[in-house]
Order: C-alpha cells, then sequence, then structure tokens
C-alpha cells in the first residue's frame, strides 16, 4: 500500500520502559479515536508493561489515519500501535 | 460561581480521558490558579495514588504541594481541617474510604461540624477523596462503598462521580466549594490496567475548566416505563440492563445522582411521575442507606405516582473475598433486570 510511505508509524517501542525486563506489553486506553486531529506531542494511548503504566506521544502533527492494535491487545515490543497521517 | 456546563470547546475536542486523568487535570488546573490548594494521602505522592487519582501531580507541583503523610487518618485529615479554617484549600485523600474509621472524629466532628461550632467565624473549604466500591476480590475492609454513611452525617456535600465528563466538572466545583465535601471515586470507573473499567466511564472530556453544580442529578438514558435511580458504577450497570430490556420493549430512563448531598429530588420525581416505576440501585448495604432515603423521598412527595418499587443492593453482610460470593453480593445488570420486570410484573 503506497499510502503507507507517506504514513509515520506510531512504534510500541520509543516509550519503552527502560527497567522493563518483558518484550510483551498490553495497551490499556485510547484517548483518541481514528480520524482525530493530533499534535505531535499529544498523548494517544496507554499501554502497560510489567505493571509500569507508559503514556504514548504522538511523534508527528497530522491525523490519526488509523488505529492497529486495539484495547486489551497484546503486543510485542516493536509493533506499529497506529499511523499518523502528517500535515 | 460558574455554575454552567460550557459548550465543548478548546483544542481536541475529540480526546477521550479515563476518568482518573480528567480528576488529575481538574485537581492541577486548580493547582495552578490557586497557591492554596494541596493534596495529601498515603502514597499520593510518589506512587501517583494506588488508584491513579494523583499520577503526575508530584513532578509539576513539588512536594510541598503533592505531599505523602504518614500513616495517621486522623493527623492528615485533622491537619486538612486545620489548614482549611487557616484559609487554604486542601484536598486530603483516603486510600480506602473503608479507613475512614480510623479519622472518624476529624471527619463527622471537625469537617462537618467546625463552621457551626464556630458560630460561623471559620469554614472548611477542603474536600476529602476517597477511593470506593469492590468487584475486584479485595474483601470485607477493602470494598465498601459507605456512600449512606457520609451522606446521613449533617456537614458535607457528598459527590459520586460515574464519568470522566462529570467527575472534572464535579471536581472543580468541589475545590471551589466553600463548605467540606466528600469526593467518593470508584476504583472500577478509574480506568486502571490492571483494574479494567467497563465501557462507559471513558468519554470526550474538554481541556477547558468547567463546573458541573450539586444536586443536579443527570438523566443517563431517557426512557418512559421504568426509573432507575442509581450512582458510581452502578450507573453503567443499570445502563446495560437497560439496553438488554429495550429489546422485549421495557423501555427503562437511568437517573445518576451524581451528589447524595445535595440531593436532587426533583430530577427522581419528575422522572417517577412520568413511569410510575421505580428501582433503586446502591452498591452500599440495603438497611438505613441510599434506596430507602430516595424510595422515601419519592413517596413523600409523590406517593400517587408510584405504582411499584424495587431495591436492589447489597445485602447486610460484609463484602466476601471469594469471586463467586462476592459476585452473588454485588448487583450485577441481571439483577438489575430481574428488578425491573418485577415493578413491571403488574403491567
Amino acid at each position: 500500500m503506497s499510502a503507507n510511505d507517506e504514513r509515520v508509524a506510531v512504534d510500541t517501542a520509543d516509550v519503552w520502559p527502560d527497567d522493563a525486563d518483558e518484550d510483551e506489553g498490553v495497551v490499556v486506553n485510547w484517548f483518541l479515536s481514528d480520524g482525530s486531529r493530533v499534535e505531535e506531542g499529544d498523548a494517544l494511548c496507554e499501554y502497560q508493561v510489567e505493571k509500569v503504566s507508559v503514556d504514548v506521544p504522538a511523534p508527528v502533527t497530522g491525523t490519526l489515519d488509523e488505529l492497529v492494535l486495539e484495547e486489551d491487545d497484546e503486543f510485542e515490543r516493536g509493533d506499529v500501535l497506529a499511523w499518523i497521517r502528517p500535515e | 460561581m460558574a455554575q454552567e456546563e460550557p459548550e465543548r470547546r478548546g483544542r481536541q475536542t475529540d480526546r477521550s480521558l479515563t476518568m482518573s486523568r480528567a480528576m488529575v487535570e481538574a485537581i492541577a488546573h486548580e493547582m495552578r490558579d490557586d497557591d492554596e490548594v494541596f493534596y495529601m494521602g498515603e502514597d499520593v505522592a510518589d506512587y501517583g495514588g494506588i488508584f491513579d487519582s494523583t499520577e503526575g501531580l508530584l513532578e509539576e507541583f513539588g512536594r510541598d504541594r503533592i505531599m505523602d503523610v504518614p500513616i495517621s487518618e486522623t493527623a492528615y485529615i485533622g491537619a486538612a481541617v486545620g489548614a482549611a479554617q487557616a484559609g487554604m484549600r486542601p484536598i486530603a485523600e483516603l486510600m480506602f474510604v473503608d479507613f475512614f474509621g480510623v479519622g472518624m472524629d476529624q471527619i463527622y466532628n471537625q469537617l462537618a461540624k467546625n463552621t457551626y461550632m464556630s458560630g460561623g467565624n471559620v469554614n472548611v473549604p477542603m474536600v476529602l477523596t476517597a477511593a470506593v466500591g469492590g468487584t475486584y476480590n479485595d474483601a470485607a475492609q477493602h470494598s465498601q462503598t459507605l456512600y449512606g454513611t457520609f451522606a446521613h452525617l449533617p456537614g458535607m456535600k457528598v459527590v459520586v462521580p460515574s464519568t470522566a465528563y462529570d467527575a472534572k466538572g464535579l471536581m472543580h466545583n468541589a475545590i471551589r466549594d466553600d463548605d467540606p465535601v466528600v469526593y467518593l471515586f470508584h476504583k472500577r470507573l478509574m480506568g486502571i490496567g490492571w483494574l479494567p473499567a467497563p465501557d462507559g466511564p471513558k468519554t470526550g472530556v474538554p481541556e477547558d475548566e468547567y463546573t458541573i453544580p450539586f444536586g443536579s442529578a443527570d438523566v443517563k438514558r431517557e426512557g418512559a416505563d421504568v426509573t432507575v435511580v442509581t450512582l458510581g458504577l452502578h450507573v453503567h450497570r443499570a445502563l446495560e440492563a437497560a439496553e438488554s430490556l429495550a429489546d422485549d420493549g421495557i423501555d427503562v430512563e437511568v437517573v445518576d445522582l451524581r451528589t447524595l448531598v445535595p440531593l436532587d429530588t426533583e430530577t427522581v420525581r419528575e422522572s417517577v411521575a412520568k413511569t410510575g416505576h421505580l428501582v433503586v440501585v446502591d452498591e452500599d448495604y440495603q438497611s438505613y442507606g441510599v434506596t430507602g432515603e430516595i424510595i422515601a423521598r419519592v413517596a413523600e412527595g409523590g406517593l400517587d405516582d408510584l405504582e411499584a418499587v424495587e431495591r436492589v443492593a447489597v445485602p447486610d453482610v460484609p463484602i466476601p473475598y471469594a469471586r463467586p460470593m462476592e459476585d452473588e453480593v454485588v448487583p450485577d445488570a441481571d439483577d438489575i433486570t430481574n428488578a425491573i420486570r418485577t415493578v413491571r410484573s403488574n403491567e
């Protein structure tokens, strides 16, 4: 899909807690839905690794184009949470 | 004081927040506006509150204003009452409402009565926050709501939010109120990873400040056949019951009280005047509590409107630890559904 070339991935590895031994996490809460406008740094969602909760900030300003992982989904470090279409 | 609910405005209006984040946003806003506002309690600083009630506040406001306290409810609630009387606006947190007994004199004889005992020479503009409720197997001393206990004793306003939107507006109002407010937040609604909330409490929340006036119940679902009056977690269980009954042609109205003191009797009576059938649902003990009070208020002012009434509450036993036993005593959507069918049984 060529559109992916333009979109920016929200990567679970970007904010992985430093002291976590585990390479698996779970999505706890989404704060925005598909199609929402986001500014760089806005909290998009919250995930949890080894009982530590982490807020995931938007890497760029744009539109939240696709949520890949839903609430309660489990994932591996480095999986893509969502795609943002930058402005 | 502005008591209007504003148009939802500001950036990021499609943003949703968990109830805990909505509460924290209101507290942070009030702390930025007023240096006299501070927060103290057990594990509220470094830990951020064991139910996320103060998450992130230490980083912004520091240890002078976000204070971990020694484990003495008497000492720190008493300190909060004193600070309030001296002109500050403290927020003191009971980690579990069940621990109120340890500091009860400070709550019901000092916090609730000092305005009266001083002949109005001092007032007590503080907020006592507390985590309430069960459904996660924490046994009899960590699972109570005690709504009726606080609402029974005069001198305290009592707030019980059920959604993030309500939680923020009610918290702004609580901190600005010149009288003591007890703000009871249900653990199951906070949106914590290890204690998942039902669908419903996470709502859109404006970034700007807004207040929700006390004594203003909210009709969370309109219906013509049966009125369900409830609060806290059970707003969501009642909504679930209402959805399941809609398929059978029973149209249920769900009234969320939002505050027990002051109590919006008018909204409840108006609803019962429309439906004629009342079910009151409470997560507190049945006897001498919220269910009895609501039914009495309706009967006093609108007995002729009342065709049938049921109440659903915790039977008068300590909350059990074992999961199947706790599930048995804490009302669920099926219990509410059955009560609604019972009040409709003469139709």
